[in-house]
């Protein structure tokens, strides 16, 4: 219901808007307007994609203390969950920034067993660094099994809740 | 650094593996919450936020193991070329995810506002089903309570010796109890259909002045009036009465409680006459022993003077004609001590039908009641009883000389006893059709010297005499008369037994 008048301003503006994009559309001379995308757009797509799931993931957590749902044994391990995903996103986050970002990191393959990892700055600390962020499932494993015992709980609660409820 | 390739190779695939199994696992238990509570928003927010993750490691893992499939197949080529559309699609999902899970908040405020809204339904739902129960149990006790109260009240009603009426203000019955029936003389079948209260009144004023007491005051208390009741008859009532103003919707009402006090006026009456005969008697007692010696002594003294004077003289005629006034005089004197019981009865076995047969036919070949209907009716079972004879018979002398007279030349004498067997009384009632006492005259007909015969015919102490004689037996003499139509005596006595004594 609050939703309706919005809906009509849109509608009128879109109404308004009709003439000009139609001129635009059938009488527009070729121009070189439309902007190319290079390659890093991607990623850094990516990247700000991963900030916002990061983010994201911070304010639930941050919700889910405020309302002191982490009281519960199942909001709690969602928020284990959180935290981990905020963990992944960080490390996948600085993965794809230390080589397809900065582009300091090569990685390339000797041979079956082994790779090469080379970093153009920071040396070795950084190439430890990069190597470790590569195991970015040992953080999101982890968040998904907290989420799915998180949801176990909860049902569990619910289970209770029911039967109280029937109880009563 | 050459380092190994395996660990970050297997953690891939394992991990990818795994994020798969996971995620598709959390689908199950999300299901569930939701299918228990499908109106719950927070399990319809988990719910998208599982299925966004679950697309997302899908997606995500997919990509990831192709790409260890396809490095290991060292199809990298094709790799490249799927590259950016899984990167992309990665990129798409956990967008979804973090633009679901942003909505947290908002969702969970939702949802403690629809729990809020829920619980205080339900506690409105609990305390009304509560009201309810109450209201029933509440309903059913008052309901039982009105009815043994509406119970109490209409036996009150039902069964009370006086007349309860509820009339309308303007007068018309609308309830009426039994008793009133009874004491309007009403049939109990016969409607009350627009029948006034009035209507029972002997006098029209004595309602209109009930009426605006109640107006004025709002009740009335004991009032005496006189009913008519529908033979006619009027009889003497107490009446009290108040105002019900109606419930809203309901007719105003007044509301009368009617004691009947005619055998109480009766009872009073009685009392009072037989207070003044006894003051008559003591006075009379007093007077006639005074009288009755000096009276002894002239009658004596004449008597002697006679014997010395010759007959046919002047002075003999005198002296019988002073014997003569002298023995009438000893008679009133004797008569007075009859009536004032001042006279020790001589009781015997007396058979009360046999002495009132022997009485009326004296009286019958006596008098001349010649075209007179006569009407015995002895009942056979009265018992034999300890009077005096003698003056119960002079009782019945003195009630059927009056009938007699009273009847004149033509009409019905009646005389019949009853044994009264519950009070252990014989009634001798002697009736006549004659011209009736006058209502005025009622109350004095016992009255020493009072007569209506004309000068010279009665002495006025027949009904005297009578009522001394039937009082000194203990018992009583009641009179019922209508001027025109006839009188009615009725001399109760108690029975004694000879077996018993006196």
């Amino acid at each position: 219901m609050v939703q309706l008048p919005a809906m009509k301003y849109i509608l009128n503006k879109t109404i308004k808007f009709l003439p000009v994009f139609f001129s635009v559309l059938f009488f527009s001379e070729p121009a070189s307007a439309t902007q190319t995308h290079g390659g890093i757009e991607g990623v850094y797509a990516h990247q700000f994609g991963h900030l916002f799931f990061l983010v994201s993931m911070g304010i639930l957590v941050f919700w889910l203390r405020e309302r002191d749902l982490v009281k519960q044994k199942g909001w709690r391990f969602i928020q284990y969950s959180a935290i981990f995903f905020i963990l992944w996103n960080f490390d996948t986050f600085l993965v794809h920034l230390l080589d397809e970002q900065l582009e300091i990191i090569n990685v390339s393959k000797i041979d079956a067993a082994l790779i090469l990892v080379e970093a153009s700055r920071g040396g070795r600390f950084i190439e430890a660094v990069y190597y470790a962020a590569k195991l970015d499932h040992l953080f999101c494993v982890p968040a998904m099994w907290f989420l799915y015992s998180g949801l176990k709980c909860l049902l569990k609660e619910s289970d209770i809740d029911l039967q109280e409820e029937r109880i009563q | 650094m050459t380092i190994s390739s395996f660990p970050v190779i297997f953690v891939d695939i394992a991990g990818s593996v795994l994020m798969i199994i996971l995620s598709s696992m959390c689908l199950n238990p999300v299901h569930r919450l939701k299918n228990r509570d499908p109106n719950n928003v927070i399990w319809t927010y988990l719910l998208w936020v599982c299925y966004g993750l679950f697309l997302f490691a899908v997606s995500r893992s997919v990509g990831h193991l192709l790409k260890q499939v396809l490095v290991m197949t060292a199809n990298e080529e094709i790799w490249k070329v799927i590259n950016p559309f899984s990167g992309a699609v990665n990129t798409f999902m956990f967008i979804i995810v973090s633009s679901a899970t942003l909505f947290f908040e908002r969702i969970w405020k939702i949802y403690q506002q629809i729990s809020k809204d829920r619980q205080a339904i339900q506690s409105a739902h609990r305390e009304l089903l509560n009201l309810n129960q109450n209201l029933e149990r509440l309903v059913e006790e008052r309901t039982e309570a009105l009815a043994v109260s509406e119970h109490k009240y209409r036996r009150i009603f039902e069964v009370s010796k006086d007349m309860i009426v509820v009339t309308g203000k303007d007068g018309i019955i609308m309830e009426l109890n039994p008793e009133g029936y009874a004491i309007l003389g009403l049939k109990r079948s016969c409607s009350l259909n627009s029948m006034k209260f009035k209507d029972f009144f002997s006098d029209e004023k004595e309602w209109e002045r009930i009426e605006k007491i109640v107006e004025r005051k709002g009740f009335v208390t004991n009032l005496e009036i006189e009913l008519k009741r529908s033979d006619g008859v009027r009889m003497g009532a107490l009446v009290s009465g108040s105002f019900d103003a109606g419930l809203p919707g309901k007719e105003d009402a007044i509301h009368f409680l009617v004691k009947d006090i005619e055998q109480r006026r009766l009872m009073e009456k009685q009392m009072a006459q037989a207070d003044k005969l006894a003051s008559i008697g003591q006075l009379s007692a007093g007077i006639a022993h005074e009288i009755n010696n000096p009276l002894g002594v002239i009658l004596g003294y004449t008597q002697l003077l006679l014997r010395n004077e010759k007959e046919e003289t002047d002075r003999y005629n005198d002296l019988k004609t002073i014997e003569k006034h002298v023995k009438n005089c000893k008679s009133i004197v004797k008569d007075l001590l009859n009536f004032a019981r001042s006279s020790k009865p001589e009781i015997k076995t007396t058979m009360i039908n046999e002495a009132a047969d022997d009485v009326l036919n004296f009286i019958l070949h006596h008098s001349k009641l010649d075209g007179i209907d006569i009407i015995r009716n002895y009942d056979k079972g009265v018992p034999p009883m300890l009077l005096d004879e003698k003056k119960i018979r002079q009782v019945l002398i003195n009630l059927l000389m009056n009938a007699g007279h009273a009847v004149g030349k033509k009409g019905s004498i009646g005389l019949s006893t009853e044994y009264i067997r519950q009070d252990n009384k014989v009634a001798i009632k002697v009736s006549d059709t004659g011209y009736g006492v006058k209502k005025k005259d009622l109350p004095r007909i016992f009255d020493p010297f009072f007569t209506t015969k004309p000068t010279g015919e009665g002495t006025g102490l027949g009904l005297s005499v009578s009522y001394g004689i039937v009082k000194s037996h203990g018992g009583d003499i009641l009179v019922e008369s209508e001027p025109g139509k006839g009188t009615k005596f009725t001399v109760l006595l108690p029975v004694f037994s000879p077996e018993a004594g006196r």
